[in-house]
């Protein structure tokens, strides 16, 4: 066993808002050692990064403040010093230096306007008394170390000149800048593709093992912590639920929560009905009081299983329908450079050449990292982006050439749902107005009366309440959120939805929900869906056909099943094997490679 | 970036064009008799008649309009021997540096607009305006100096000290500021300061940046005479620096790039410094250098009150008494100031901007 490096004892944290004190960390505990990485699971809400945010002293105060509990850190130099109690210039020496911190969004955590490089210079100096060319010198060792491709330019770029993933690498260079003891990372690869998770995941694994240095990893998503952490905690509430050694905690779960979490991951191996959520596994009484459901994690997805032959049923049913969408040889270029007279001179190939159909009453899966052109194929058939060339026909009409005043007729049978469920609703308006506004465009119904009925009814079907018509935005969960949107995008009773990324922004647990939700109407309503997602596990759980783009073309296009059993292309095959899967065998060999090399 | 801002300039031009059409064709309809104006009391038919001849106003509009580009063009053609002719090149007219013959009789001329003649002075309005436009620009600058300086200050300290006392209080005041009307509190100002308190602070209700002394009428720079129209100037847009400043400092101070920056272990000092600061001044440096053309135009209420000898003063007298080409050249110089800030502007936001700068 290595030395104790950090210990929190009965730590509450409380936020006071305008009308109540709300109590984000309600008495937790946890120790972590040399070395070792805890990974602290939970949704949104349940106080994960607070829990972070005080060992570093970041807590926005006001209106945050630590009410009692200790956060021992045994320090380098100054010995075991308790953080809550600390002075402010002290905690100032230790953070960034001896604890460094990564977070959720690496597009917004640089400074747009001063260099990487100099962000990386500003940290070293700051704690080690450099000079500003030794200083330089260590920031492109560094930023080789975490493996950015020409460190040299990179140096002098200013962030939005780099991609998402090379940021990330940017500020985990910038926290290991100091050699810290203890390294806070929260949801550092929540906003990234699989991809560049993976890589990652795995940078800050092999820098962890070169340093010897404790993670924290904060996630709302078990799968990812499943090869990196020894310990789990699982937070409900601001509570710690359970917490355990990883082996235990995926082989063995104790608390319906840690179920829920565990089973709602879409899997990759077996094809399912619907998802188990936490409520399969608890619900919340009135009094505030969990109530267990006895069942296991293998029991729940036993029960969701859908069988080979019940499917091949299905699709061929399916695919005797005629077709609802034919998209031929579609092109949609961006001008990137013009000529003096404003004449394009340079593209770039969003989409690229593409070709497919979809019958009616399909779920057709489109998934590739970001840039590939899948959100661009989908504003495209919608004709919110003009195609460049190619047909598009919808209901056996020819689309790409319709003018605009009909078109817009058009767009109340084909609705798109879009990916950040924060954004795309105005926070000026209430929920149930917002609703109400396509039909009144599309002059459906009579008045405002059958309208909001209408309205009040969608709302039921999404399992939101009437009551929640007249509420705003901001009183809304994520979840609840992207709810809405579905409503609004049900209001005009369209035959055809693009989800674009729509469960991307969600937590898992939350991801289920709405995903079983847009099942559940499918069969209601006799949608037909595109699905547009980044996450092939998600998207290999909705659809019956899966089309992989790359690079604006398709790569590979098939039964969904057939396409994660037996990929064809190296690029689905990177993209497989780059999911979070939290099976046991990859857990207990990755257990097995870090004892291997302790010794 | 040079392409950029060719064609900003390009842009610029055809602006500029607009705007002399406009105001060409504006000033041409409107009532009045140029010819009784300039003779006044003297006026009889055939002298009437011999200046609407020199005016050219016998000629048909578009003839009128075209001689007004020639004037008005650094690069103009010229008849070089026919009185008659509308485009003589007349040496009382035009101050011309080089001229290229083209013909026998045609020449082309490099020379400075000729904004015609004021029909009340007969004095050439390029002079007119060459002689009222420094006072207005240095009343201008030093308002935005003022508020530039002072307005920045309080802003950082109001977002620091955000809903203390000191806060409220500058948000009260920047909205008195914003909502009290110049010609209103230049009033005010000079009645307050200039009379009433003039014993403790030496100043007057009215005077220009240069005095003529009584006894020796030696002309003098009084700078003194410059405070109290640049407060009453500058104090709108000091309120809007204020919360501008305020505004954009909170909004710099809540994003997550300030959070990575307290996380390296910086001081809150060096936080707002080194990385918000930057941040924060883009929307207000825009602003600020995109009001500095609309100051200069702005000025003329303050300039009447404080008896200010500046270009406003010019325009509001050219005003009353319909002396037309003024006007028209002094819009003028007003339009191609708005043009060149807003060019001026562009590049500053890319300086200042790397994200903008790229492209």
């Amino acid at each position: 066993m290595k030395e104790l490096l950090l210990e929190v004892k009965n730590v509450v944290v409380e936020f006071q808002t305008e009308d109540e004190v709300v109590t984000a960390v309600d008495g937790i505990s946890f120790s972590l050692r040399r070395g070792e990485t805890i990974g602290i699971v939970g949704e949104s809400g349940s106080g994960k990064s607070v829990s972070a945010l005080s060992a570093m002293g970041l807590i926005p105060s006001p209106p945050g403040r630590i009410v009692s509990g200790q956060i021992t850190y045994h320090s380098k130099e100054k010995g075991p010093v308790d953080l809550v109690q600390l002075p402010a210039d002290e905690m100032r020496k230790l953070r960034g230096n001896e604890l460094a911190m990564i977070f959720q969004e690496p597009m917004t955590s640089l400074n747009p306007v001063i260099t990487c490089g100099n962000q990386v210079v500003e940290a070293i100096m700051l704690h080690q008394k450099i000079k500003k060319k030794d200083a330089e010198q260590k920031t492109l060792e560094l930023f080789k170390k975490v493996k950015l491709p020409r460190p040299e330019h990179i140096m002098t770029a200013y962030p939005h000149q780099i991609s998402g993933g090379q940021k990330q690498r940017v500020m985990i260079a910038m926290a290991m800048s100091c050699n810290p003891n203890i390294l806070i990372a929260d949801e550092p690869t929540t906003a990234l593709d699989v991809t560049v998770q993976k890589t990652i995941l795995d940078l800050m694994l092999d820098l962890q093992r070169e340093k010897e240095m404790s993670i924290l990893f904060i996630t709302h998503d078990l799968g990812v912590i499943a090869e990196l952490a020894d310990k789990v905690v699982v937070m409900y509430k601001g509570k710690i639920v359970e917490q355990g050694s990883v082996l235990d905690i995926f082989n063995n779960p104790q608390h319906p929560y840690t179920k829920g979490l565990l089973a709602c991951r879409p899997p990759l191996d077996v094809r399912l009905k619907h998802l188990p959520t936490i409520n399969d596994f608890m619900e919340v009484d009135a009094a505030g009081a969990i109530v267990e459901k006895e069942q296991t994690v293998n029991e729940a997805l036993y029960h969701a299983e859908i069988t080979t032959e019940e499917r091949k049923q299905w699709h061929t049913e399916l695919y005797s329908r005629p077709k609802i969408l034919e998209v031929k040889n579609v092109k949609t270029y961006f001008p990137v450079n013009k000529s003096f007279f404003g004449k394009p001179t340079e593209f770039v190939k969003a989409v690229d050449d593409v070709s497919f159909d979809v019958y009616e009453g399909e779920t057709l899966g489109l998934v590739g990292e970001s840039g590939c052109g899948k959100t661009t194929l989908g504003r495209t058939i919608l004709r919110l982006v003009e195609p460049t060339a190619g047909l598009i026909s919808f209901k056996k009409q020819d689309i790409t050439a319709l003018p605009a005043n009909e078109m817009r007729a058009l767009r109340s049978d084909m609705q798109i749902i879009f990916q950040d469920p924060y954004s795309s609703l105005n926070p000026q308006i209430t929920v149930g107005e917002a609703i109400i506004e396509p039909m009144r465009v599309h002059n459906l119904y009579k008045n405002d009366k059958e309208r909001k009925e209408k309205a009040m009814d969608l709302l039921r079907r999404v399992n939101l309440t009437e009551k929640q018509f007249y509420r705003y935005p901001h009183e809304f969960s994520g979840g609840q959120r992207q709810r809405v949107c579905i409503a609004r995008a049900l209001a005009l009773s369209p035959h055809f939805i693009i989800c674009d990324e729509s469960v991307s922004a969600l937590d898992v647990s939350v991801q289920a929900q709405v995903l079983n939700l847009l099942n559940d109407l499918k069969k209601e309503f006799k949608f037909t869906y595109i699905f547009i997602s980044h996450n092939l596990s998600v998207v290999k759980f909705m659809s019956d056909r899966m089309i992989v783009m790359n690079k604006g073309q398709i790569e590979e296009m098939g039964d969904a099943d057939d396409i994660c059993d037996n990929p064809q292309s190296e690029y689905t095959c990177k993209l497989i094997n780059s999911i979070p899967k939290g099976r046991m065998e990859d857990i207990i060999r990755s257990i097995e490679n870090k004892k291997k090399l302790a010794f | 970036m040079l392409k950029f801002i060719i064609k900003k300039i390009v842009y610029g031009f055809v602006v500029l064009l607009g705007v002399v059409t406009a105001v060409f064709f504006l000033f041409n309809v409107l009532p009045g008799d140029p010819a009784a104006i300039l003779l006044g009391q003297r006026a009889n038919k055939d002298a009437i008649e011999a200046i609407n001849k020199d005016l050219g106003r016998n000629r048909p509009l578009t003839v009128q309009y075209v001689m007004y580009l020639n004037d008005l063009s650094f690069i103009s053609f010229h008849n070089k021997n026919n009185k008659q002719s509308a485009f003589y090149l007349d040496k009382d007219k035009y101050s011309y540096k080089y001229a290229v013959s083209l013909s026998d009789n045609d020449c082309m001329v490099l020379k400075m607009p000729y904004f015609r003649r004021s029909y009340i002075s007969k004095r050439k309005v390029s002079e007119i305006i060459s002689d009222t436009l420094p006072e207005t620009a240095v009343l201008a600058i030093s308002s935005i100096i003022l508020a530039t300086i002072v307005g920045i200050f309080l802003g950082i300290i109001a977002a620091i000290k955000k809903d203390t006392f000191f806060d409220r209080f500058s948000l009260v005041l920047s909205a008195l500021g914003m909502s009290a009307p110049s010609f209103f509190v230049g009033v005010i100002i000079a009645w307050l300061f200039g009379y009433v308190l003039s014993e403790y602070t030496g100043l007057r209700t009215i005077g220009s940046l240069y005095e003529y002394d009584d006894y020796t009428g030696e002309k003098y720079l009084s700078l003194k005479n410059l405070i109290l129209p640049t407060i009453t100037l500058g104090m709108r847009p000091l309120a809007i620096v204020v919360q501008l400043m305020r505004s954009s400092l909170l909004d710099v101070l809540s994003q997550d790039y300030i959070r990575t920056a307290k996380a390296k272990g910086l001081s809150f000092y060096a936080v707002i410094t080194k990385h918000a600061l930057k941040n924060a001044l883009n929307p207000v440096v825009t602003a600020i250098s995109g009001w500095f053309a609309g100051l200069m135009a702005g000025a003329v209420f303050v300039e009447i009150i404080f008896s200010w000898k500046g270009i406003g003063y010019e325009v509001f007298d050219a005003l009353t008494k319909n002396d037309l080409p003024v006007v028209m050249g002094t819009t003028l110089v007003f339009a191609t100031f708005f043009v060149v800030t807003n060019i001026l502007v562009d590049i500053i936001y890319g300086v200042l901007d790397p994200r903008i700068r790229i492209k």
